[in-house]
């Protein structure tokens, strides 16, 4: 089958996704910078998204020059999120409640600067993806107006 | 007296499908170890005849014989193995959009003047 504008749009939209999706996962790293109580005990640890390239379309390999790889059209998706078990942030507070016996509380293993810069660059990415995707959608309205007048 | 129109036609399927080649690599911007990919018209012969699979099938039109290619350009590959570089991709994008307006554009005045002629010149 070749490839219509529909797999161009699909391949932006996967990009546009795992991008989203980077966003959502450094947000909720900065909304929990203070977290020292997360859910199966201890300090909330930073997530890290991984992302994979997956074949979205194909074309038939008798169309390609001979050694072509397979699997030219390379969408995105989120293959985990995988927890950052590095060391938490130690601070003496004697007073918190989640303190150890000498008084260190663990923080959270967020670098607020870290995320921004990962917020940034997902940002870009994005909006890569909707001048990507604008363009395809360009593309076919010259099509569509071809013969016309 | 269409074969001019097959070919501008043939040529902008190759902008389309080269395109979504294009939005891939842009898709996978941060994928570990992703190396973008390119579709060239190869050299020398520009169609390859449709496979036949059964004695019975007729033989479809000879389909585009295209190259496919990684290209990075030289560009470093960043710590993860990926070699994207945003700016190269997107120049080659909107490179590639222009050359299939341009060939929409011939292909409507290619029309336009086939439907001249048959119209009795009005």
């Amino acid at each position: 089958m070749p490839l219509d504008f529909f797999s161009a749009m699909e391949v932006s939209a996967s990009g546009l996704a795992a991008q989203r999706v980077r966003m959502n996962v450094s947000a909720s790293n900065l909304a929990n910078v203070s977290t020292t109580q997360a859910a199966g005990g201890g300090p909330y640890q930073r997530r890290d998204v991984v992302l994979t390239s997956v074949p979205m379309a194909n074309l038939p390999g008798q169309r390609l020059g001979p050694g072509a790889p397979g699997g030219v059209v390379q969408g995105v998706a989120v293959a985990q999120i995988v927890p950052d078990a590095g060391e938490p942030r130690w601070e003496y507070d004697p007073g918190h409640p989640n303190a150890d016996a000498d008084g260190y509380v663990a923080y959270p293993n967020v670098n607020p600067v870290e995320e921004m810069v990962d917020m940034i660059t997902a940002s870009r990415a994005y909006e890569a993806g909707v001048t990507t995707l604008t363009t395809a959608v360009n593309m076919a309205e010259r099509a569509l107006g071809i013969g016309r007048g | 007296m269409f074969s001019d129109v097959d070919r501008l036609e043939a040529a902008m399927s190759f902008h389309r499908e080269r395109h979504t080649v294009l939005a891939g690599n842009v898709a996978n911007l941060d994928t570990p170890g992703f190396r973008p990919m390119d579709l060239e018209r190869a050299v020398g012969p520009t169609t390859v005849p449709a496979a036949v699979t059964h004695a019975a099938h007729v033989a479809g039109p000879a389909e585009a014989a295209y190259a496919v290619s990684f290209d990075d350009g030289g560009a470093l590959s960043n710590p993860d193995g990926n070699a994207v570089s945003l700016e190269r991709e997107l120049a080659k994008i909107d490179a590639n959009r222009t050359r299939y307006a341009t060939t929409a554009e011939l292909t409507s005045r290619r029309l336009a003047l086939l439907r001249y002629a048959a119209g009795d010149g009005a």
